[in-house]
């Protein structure tokens, strides 16, 4: 399963971990853009401590975009990236750390889905070239006209990958943001920046998870690799994701032209139209621009605890332990290794058929599936033969509906065909008249008469196509001209349908199992020793993966010795459907022993540059010139002490780790070159910039899966299960981050308006004086609630944290408040209910008129991770419509 | 060889094809490892260390595109048919390649429409 296939199921069964982001916008006078300070608090209604970057899902679609033309050159691509970050800290404006994390190179076993992505990648790239030249040609030869081909090379995404030069290029120009925005950008003052690039091994994710885990000095369970898995994993109790939300069948600009509209295939070079009376706003994308969501793990905890407690366990039952099952349950359904079983869908419910499964087994086996990432094979054992009872049932049911589907869909078509034009037109005088011409129409006469004629007429045309089909029947042959001179030809219409893709397993018919290992494995239904060695080796590879994460992190042509390695053309197997990427590419296996020993022959060859790419790096830690730290490395630098240093622990808010220094550092007020032609030299850096190692661990070392003593567990969300019985009145669902937030409305005056205004049939006085509960839940259509751009008047005292309670301490919303009202005002935003109903009250406005301002009252020491999600992972290629199977 | 001479030549072999068998991949199957045991019997001769990994990438290319249907350099491809030629394979599975998917598809996208 693809990342989104499981996140739509799970934003769909758990709808409350979603919360929409709101993003203040730079505003803009007479030209100048005032950028946004993000040191003020966050219009979230949320403070969070660290922001998590996985790089590789901002750089992809940075560097290759789906919905938009593609960055010119390579410094257009990171100015992109630049900009993407600042995005993403102005949405969360982290108050502590900042971390970046490159996918440095991969283990292993992940390296066989990368291959096969850039196998596929670049077998596509070629294709597309040389679409691209034929269309152009028949194109140009119409007639049509085509911006003049820029010599631009095509952007070959495999190059966003360890040791090239453009991730060299890139470590380089972050660098320099880093510098900049901590000498520039008052939201980054105080916080402490790492950067770990694709010099570093491991994954973006991995890379993330290991620096949170030592941080914490214990262990999480292992977690799959999507960061939600990995978020639940690490048992933190506050931990956040964001990433972009993601809108279906967005429309793309066509490869040849530039312009939207078309694909590449009906491409005509037409002239692009103006936009805009001199066409001034030719560079604007008509497309909006992508929203980001945040997805709240600790609702999604609450949503697990509920659906995983048991009640009567022989044994005390541990949620934490549950949740590290749950997870690993998910594999099963997908991971980032290894193909999930044929027989779990996640779109046929798959996780809540295990789920029900694990209620059972844990009753009868007595204990959980997984401890601290050791598998208990045992019990999963008796998981799977449950999920081997139900398989035949499973894929008979997924062939009839399928079945079903098909048939309602041929319906539809006819249905729509149908429409098209009508099956009889009456002729003679009632035939129909054109409006508007020059004849008027003749008043009808004997109307009998004529009906009269047209019955008999039908009639025989009846008699004729009875006959007809007797003939047909007893020839056995179509005779289909008289049948079919009416309406649709059913010719036609079935050359329409789609035959149905190969299947040469069918899962659904008697005899799957034979055909299945037959046609994967080439291994007769005989060979029973080799099916065990394939479900051992699956059963290992699932165990593995969870270890993957448990593991602390410390990686001519006939005459080259690893020319199998690559194949000019490989097989596909389609699995049953239809479309050359849906399917699994059988790519050859790579013996690493082999791989070695061709690399070592080419080493001697590489130029120091080459060798300095390909050599191991190290994460480097920024902070600004008013950080605590900054002083102490100063210090280590002017020494010039080479030895690895421990942080001091009280210097950098309790993180841990070692300091060594940089050979080409940035520091303070030495100027820091822009790698950039479009971008200033920063003259008077502020920054600081030294390398940073992981604390440490002994090999033994065990991290446990719990909540650290001392957490701070965040209030509840979801509606309490005995809300109804407790008759405390009508349940108000907590919409974004603060649960007390303020609802805006409007004074008498206010109603009478929009009463007056909106349609009177819904009822007199929809609006109330009072916001009734309805219209509150109905998201408040008119609220007075000002944008973003008031926020910032009045006064405002940076967030003292450590003046704050324990405790969240609750206010009720005033039901009437005195004082003035800002005025109702038209915001850059819109008025879109989406958006009002999440987020878009300010507290700050209200309080004002109390007396100053009060700091936001969901304090939260959060973790908050990017999800990147354009990776090009499950994605299709551009060229073709998403389908989302 | 048939399979009668193959096991002959083991038998008279011993030290030779203990070494052969030393490079069998975990994932091949019986069948499988059978066809390349015989490549590498077949050409062992030609190719003494340090050159015997060439042969074992010869052979990779040989298995491949017999079991696994990959299409290399058709001057490759013709190579290793050659160092292949007496081996039997029965059975042997059928595939659709990448290239093949891809043009079928566009065929059906390009087809004259049916006119009404």
């Amino acid at each position: 399963m693809g990342v989104p296939a499981f996140f739509r199921w799970l934003s769909r069964k758990y709808p409350s971990i979603i919360v929409h982001c709101l993003e203040e916008k730079a505003k803009e006078y007479n030209g100048i853009k005032i950028p946004v300070d993000t040191s003020k608090p966050n219009p979230n209604e949320v403070e969070f401590d660290n922001l998590y970057l996985d790089m590789n899902g901002i750089i992809h679609p940075c560097t290759h975009p789906e919905d938009k033309p593609a960055p010119k050159n390579e410094d257009e691509m990171m100015v992109a990236i630049f900009e993407y970050i600042d995005r993403l800290f102005n949405i969360v404006r982290p108050r502590r750390v900042l971390y970046m994390a490159i996918d440095g190179v991969a283990p292993r076993a992940k390296m066989n889905q990368q291959r096969s992505r850039r196998f596929r990648a670049s077998k596509e790239g070629v294709e597309l070239v040389e679409e691209k030249n034929k269309m152009r040609e028949e194109v140009i030869q119409r007639g049509g006209y085509l911006p003049p081909e820029e010599i631009k090379e095509r952007f070959d995404s495999n190059c966003i990958t360890p040791g090239t030069e453009f991730m060299d290029n890139l470590a380089k120009c972050l660098r320099y943001y880093i510098a900049d925005r901590l000498t520039n950008d008052p939201g980054w003052h105080n916080i402490t920046v790492f950067l770990s690039d694709a010099s570093v091994p491991g994954e973006g994710e991995h890379k993330i998870m290991d620096f949170i885990r030592r941080q914490r000095g214990r262990a999480e369970n292992p977690g799959y690799a999507d960061l939600i898995m990995l978020g639940l994993a690490t048992h933190e109790p506050n931990f956040t994701i964001i990433r972009e939300e993601f809108k279906p069948n967005k429309p793309r600009p066509c490869a040849l032209c530039g312009q939207m509209g078309h694909e590449i295939k009906d491409c005509q070079g037409l002239a692009r139209e103006k936009q805009g009376e001199h066409d001034e706003f030719a560079d604007t994308v008509p497309v909006s621009e992508q929203e980001f969501i945040f997805i709240r793990l600790i609702v999604l905890r609450e949503y697990l605890e509920r659906e995983l407690t048991m009640a009567s366990l022989p044994f005390p039952f541990n949620f934490e332990r549950s949740v590290d099952d749950w997870v690993f349950m998910c594999f099963f359904v997908g991971n980032d290794f290894l193909p999930h079983l044929p027989s779990l869908e996640i779109r046929e419910g798959a996780i809540d058929r295990l789920v029900g499964i694990y209620k059972d087994v844990v009753h009868k086996t007595g204990g959980y599936l997984t401890e601290n990432g050791f598998v208990n094979l045992e019990r999963v054992e008796l998981i799977m033969q449950a999920v081997g009872v139900a398989e035949d049932n499973i894929f008979k049911k997924r062939k009839d509906d399928d079945e079903s589907f098909k048939r309602r869909m041929k319906e539809k078509k006819k249905r729509m065909k149908a429409h098209q034009g009508p099956s009889f037109v009456p002729g003679g005088q009632f035939a129909p008249q054109a409006l508007g011409g020059r004849d008027r129409p003749i008043a009808v006469q004997n109307a009998r008469q004529s009906a009269y004629e047209m019955r008999m007429q039908g009639n025989q045309r009846n008699q004729d196509a009875a006959q007809s089909l007797r003939a047909m029947m007893r020839n056995g042959k179509a005779s289909s001209n008289d049948m079919d001179n009416r309406g649709v030809k059913r010719k036609a219409e079935d050359s329409d349908s789609e035959p149905e893709p190969e299947d040469n397993v069918r899962l659904w018919e008697e005899g799957w199992k034979q055909r299945y290992y037959k046609t994967k494995f080439d291994v007769d239904a005989t060979d029973d020793e080799f099916r065990k060695k394939v479900v051992q080796s699956y059963v290992e590879g699932l165990c593995w993966v969870l270890r993957y994460y448990y593991q602390v992190n410390h990686t001519s042509a006939t005459e080259s010795s690893i020319i199998d390695f690559y194949p000019d053309d490989f097989a596909i197997d389609l699995n049953g459907k239809k479309y050359a990427w849906q399917g699994v590419a059988l790519l050859p296996f790579v013996d690493e022993r082999r791989l070695r020993a061709a690399l070592a022959d080419v080493y001697p060859d590489l130029s120091p540059e080459e060798v300095r790419r390909n050599s191991l790096g190290s994460d480097v830690v920024f902070v600004g010139k008013s950080h605590p730290l900054c002083d102490f490395i100063r210090e280590l630098y002017l020494a010039e002490s080479h030895e690895d240093t421990e942080i001091p622990a009280e210097l950098c808010h309790g993180i841990q780790g070692i300091l060594n220094l940089d050979e080409d550092p940035i520091l303070p007020d030495k100027p820091v070159e822009s790698p950039i032609p479009t971008l200033r030299d920063i003259s008077s850096n502020n920054a600081v910039g030294i390398k940073f190692k992981d604390p440490q661990y002994d090999d033994g070392f065990v991290f446990k899966a719990v909540i650290l003593p001392g957490a701070k567990i965040p209030n509840k969300v979801l509606k309490p299960g005995d809300w109804e019985q407790s008759n405390r009145g009508p349940w108000r669902p907590q919409l974004g981050f603060n649960p007390n937030r303020q609802q805006a409305h409007l004074d008498q005056s206010g109603f009478r308006k929009l009463n007056h205004y909106v349609d009177r049939n819904q009822g007199a006085g929809l609006f109330g004086a009072r916001p009734s509960f309805d219209a509150q839940h109905r998201g408040g259509q008119y609220s007075n609630a000002p944008p973003p751009r008031n926020y910032h008047q009045g006064n405002y005292r940076p967030p003292q944290r450590d003046h704050y309670p324990q405790n969240q301490y609750s206010r009720p919303p005033p039901m009437n408040a005195a004082g003035p009202y800002p005025r109702f005002q038209q915001g850059s935003h819109g008025w879109d209910r989406a958006v009002q109903s999440q987020s878009t009250a300010y507290q700050q406005n209200q309080q004002r008129g109390r007396g100053g301002w009060r700091p936001p009252q969901n304090q939260q020491d959060t973790l908050l991770i990017f999800q990147g999600f354009g990776k090009g992972y499950g994605l299709p290629p551009p060229s073709r419509r998403n389908n989302w199977n | 060889m048939a399979t009668m001479d193959v096991e002959d030549f083991i038998g008279q072999n011993r030290q030779l094809s203990d070494l052969v068998e030393t490079f069998r991949s975990f994932s091949e199957s019986e069948k499988q490892w059978k066809g390349r045991r015989e490549f590498l019997f077949r050409n062992i001769n030609d190719y003494e260390d340090p050159h015997l990994d060439q042969l074992l990438a010869l052979s990779m290319v040989w298995a491949n595109h017999v079991f696994l249907g990959c299409r290399y350099d058709a001057v490759l491809l013709e190579k290793v048919r050659e160092m292949a030629e007496g081996i039997v394979v029965e059975d042997a599975p059928v595939f659709k390649t990448r290239d093949e998917v891809i043009k079928q598809q566009q065929q059906k996208v390009h087809a004259p429409a049916i006119t009404h």
